[in-house]
């Protein structure tokens, strides 16, 4: 009975996207907006990757509230999980020894590509939140291959309110030197060099350390949990 | 003049403060919500009478709308975000005392967060900024919800996530539509290239969006995870949740179907939705024995009067939905603030287990009897004034329709008094035992429900001190072509 | 042929909302919905980027001079979905912890035994 319900509901849903869908040409130029940002936003911006400034510059004000959603995500989960006196069930065994050699290796090499990745996020694909995923990654490495290590739950606290002050910080900053919100008032220097677009570089090296201290995070609640 | 992007950069960078603050000073986290909240208050007061005029656009990034996204400050925006700083300010200091077992830091970041979403959502100007803050407001929410970690309380917040979460997805295909067919994530541009499409295309993104946010609105049939939400929060969330969180849900409605849109064929489908609301929660109100449980049906039922006035999409029926709402938020919060200590008291949320608390907690009851009374419609309470208005718009309109729909809206009200009298006559006219010593809620929750008493009073007997504002919020909403206008020039 | 050639990447994104959909509506163990809600969520992510593509376009970056800024596809979708990306994986996050608190005090998953709230 459920099934059949759902399935006329679907029926519809599909019928009515794909009637809407007829309007929208795939694979053909449609925007104003986007073109203005890919003809303008080096001069603009500084950053010759677009998107890189449609995220943090054009668009900075939702990347705000992205980095909030995932700071409430990490303060939930914790909120929910801290048990207070629950002890682990059960040992876990440790790993074999080529496991937990070859996760020492390759954890510190993760985290420099992380920092790779989110240094250089206005210049090639990527950025803060992508090199924080990597990063964290790194520490999910840790967790399963050498089981008994665990990150200190202040550290991680602190980077990542450090991480969201900054942010806001630098939008109040642009505030008080002229007048809007997120303006990029540090000089845009040359495109294409690592030293250029502003503020662009600041923000996503903020949101890249709070994204991988933040799924890094959730990681340990979700470990510890079980 | 102040920007008003202070009032949602500032309190977000206390909140990421908080855990520093807490490294020095252990209680820091209880006490900035209310400094954050108050500084919002004082900023939205000085604010209002500039924007009655002519709204402040504030452009983030220093680009020029539509290439940035900005910030509309009018008399609706800046009016919402007053009394979300004034109800918040309230409920914290309530909870100053209230909320002491758990992870009490993180229910104050949490609190804070999901205020500034909510400030988030009434100011913005952009579509994809309204679904970020709309989030921020929701998934804080949900993690409100389950702050006690009850059996209830879980499983309340788990269906809740899950409906909330699909209707926060069909409200990114809605977005998504939009996009593909008008280029620009702008409110204003979009209504400026909607007249140039033809009505029939734009029905699918228009069902998914109403869909999307009428999910944390409450409108019938997307509520079913109302009433349990609302009674296993602890009470400063339902006061929240019923007071703020369902409001802002059902302004951003208004804002995508009045200025977005300009929707007119639409409106005698949400009338006829919002009267379904409102009888559907007073019937189930009228059954309900558990006191949190009876006030949450009642939110559904105060939502769809809130929707029938604003679906009759006058100039008065606007500013009467809009007085309805205002005096559903002051009421409301109220009070779920006097439920809360009742219960804490009694230790059950029963009604019947509150027989005589009259005698026993005389100053929460009479908070919790004035707030019966304004959300009845009861002169000299605030809810008189906003249910006249709300008749007399939709006598105005000479429909024969709304004549019917408001006589079934007399209806509900008469069943909504039903049930709050028989709450009445069980807290003072049962007392068949003897006199109980007085155990009082403590000053912090004595405070703001007095406060609140005070606000229902006086604006019940003066309902010219808001009307003014009110009045210039309606016309704002209705009118698309000066929002336009005041945006991309 | 070129009618499914066009619409390929509508027609997977909406064949993924789909059934992400009735996952949701259907099953009744947690995970599988919480599954079935990431699945809804991928789905709507591809749909947005595939709005913004144009034929034979290229990523929006300059890294060398003389990369021709008309078969550029659009930035905006893209910056769209990394912000929805990630407002997923908040969710997924928060339902997960959910789960495994309902998991303790009910010791069950099906959705239709943890009906203690009834009317």
């Amino acid at each position: 009975m459920r099934r059949i319900v759902a399935i006329l509901l679907l029926i519809i849903v599909a019928v009515g996207i794909s009637l809407s869908l007829a309007k929208i040409p795939f694979g053909v130029p449609k925007t104003k907006v986007g073109r203005h940002y890919i003809n303008e936003g080096v001069e603009e911006t500084g950053a010759v990757n677009i998107v890189t400034s449609v995220v943090v510059s054009y668009r900075g004000f939702d990347t705000l509230g992205e980095v909030t959603v995932l700071f409430i995500a990490a303060i939930g989960l914790g909120a929910v999980l801290t048990a207070g006196g629950k002890e682990k069930t059960g040992k876990t065994e440790p790993a074999s020894l080529i496991l937990s050699t070859g996760c020492r290796i390759l954890f510190p090499l993760i985290l420099v590509f992380g920092t790779y990745v989110f240094i250089h996020g206005h210049l090639t694909p990527g950025g803060g939140f992508q090199g924080g995923a990597i990063i964290a990654s790194g520490f999910l490495l840790i967790y399963l291959g050498c089981r008994e290590r665990r990150i200190s739950q202040k550290a991680s606290k602190l980077t990542e309110s450090l991480g969201g002050l900054v942010f806001v910080i630098i939008g109040l900053l642009g505030l008080v030197s002229g007048g809007y919100f997120l303006l990029n008032f540090l000089p845009k220097g040359t495109a294409n060099t690592l030293f250029s677009a502003g503020i662009i570089p600041i923000i996503y090296i903020a949101i890249g350390f709070k994204v991988g201290s933040e799924l890094a995070g959730i990681i340990d609640n979700l470990i510890e949990e079980s | 003049m102040v920007n008003p992007v202070l009032l949602i950069a500032v309190p977000l960078g206390l909140v990421f403060a908080i855990p520093l603050f807490a490294l020095f000073w252990k209680d820091a986290a209880k006490y900035i919500p209310p400094a954050a909240l108050g500084f919002n208050l004082v900023v939205s007061l000085l604010l209002l009478p500039k924007v009655l005029e002519n709204p402040v656009i504030v452009s983030i990034g220093g680009w020029q709308p539509p290439f940035c996204i900005n910030l509309v400050a009018g008399p609706v925006g800046v009016l919402f975000s007053a009394i979300i700083a004034l109800v918040g300010l309230l409920v914290s200091i309530y909870a100053l005392n209230y909320i002491k077992e758990g992870a009490t830091e993180k229910y104050h970041m949490l609190y804070l967060l999901l205020l500034t979403g909510a400030t988030g959502v009434v100011l913005t100007g952009d579509i994809f900024n309204l679904f970020v803050f709309f989030e921020i407001l929701c998934i804080s929410s949900y993690a409100l919800v389950a702050y006690l970690r009850e059996k209830s309380g879980i499983e309340s917040a788990v269906k809740y996530l899950i409906q909330g979460a699909v209707g926060s997805s069909l409200l990114l295909i809605g977005i998504g539509l939009l996009y593909g067919q008008f280029g620009t994530l702008n409110m204003a541009d979009i209504a400026e290239k909607i007249t140039s499409v033809s009505p029939v295309s734009l029905f699918v993104p228009m069902v998914l969006l109403i869909t999307g946010l009428g999910v944390e609105a409450a409108i019938f049939p997307l509520n079913a995870w109302l009433p349990d939400a609302h009674s296993s929060a602890p009470s400063s969330i339902s006061a929240i949740l019923s007071g703020i969180a369902i409001e802002v849900g059902l302004y951003a409605v208004a804002r995508i179907i009045f200025t977005i849109f300009g929707a007119s064929s639409i409106f005698l489908f949400l009338a006829f939705l919002g009267i379904l609301t409102l009888l559907i929660g007073e019937m189930c109100a009228f059954s309900q024995n558990n006191i949190k449980r009876m006030l949450a049906y009642s939110s559904i039922g105060q939502i769809g009067l809130i929707l029938f006035a604003l679906a009759i999409a006058t100039s008065y029926g606007v500013t009467g939905g809009l007085f309805q709402l205002v005096s559903h938020t002051l009421s409301k919060a109220l009070l779920f603030l006097a439920a809360g200590y009742m219960i804490y008291q009694t230790g059950s949320m029963e009604i019947s287990a509150l027989e005589g608390m009259g005698k026993k907690m005389p100053l929460t009851c009479l908070a919790f009897t004035v707030g019966a009374f304004s959300l009845v419609g009861l002169p000299p309470f605030i809810g008189f004034p906003s249910k006249f208005l709300i008749v007399r718009a939709a006598l105005a309109t000479k429909e024969t329709f709304l004549f019917a729909a408001l006589g079934l809206a007399l209806l509900g009200t008469v069943i909504e008094g039903a049930y709050f009298f028989r709450v009445v006559q069980v807290l003072y006219f049962k007392a068949d035992m003897p006199n109980p010593g007085k155990k009082e809620a403590p000053v912090t929750a004595l405070i703001p429900m007095f406060i609140f008493v005070v606000l229902i009073v006086v604006v019940g007997i003066y309902p010219k001190l808001v009307t003014d504002v009110l009045n210039s919020a309606a016309i704002e909403l209705l009118n698309r072509l000066d929002y336009i206008r005041s945006v991309l020039g | 042929m070129s009618f499914l050639n066009n619409y390929i990447y509508y027609i997977g994104a909406f064949g993924l909302i789909l059934i992400g959909l009735y996952i949701v509506l259907v099953k009744h163990n947690l995970i599988k919905v919480i599954v079935g809600l990431g699945v809804l969520d991928t789905g709507v992510n591809l749909f947005l980027i595939s709005v913004g593509y144009i034929t034979k376009g290229t990523a929006p970056i300059f890294s060398r001079s003389g990369i021709d800024p008309e078969l550029m596809v659009d930035p905006v979708p893209q910056a769209l979905v990394l912000t929805a990306i990630v407002i997923g994986v908040a969710v997924l996050a928060l339902a997960l912890s959910l789960a495994i608190r309902l998991y303790q005090h009910y010791g069950t998953l099906n959705l239709r035994k943890i009906r203690e709230q009834r009317w």
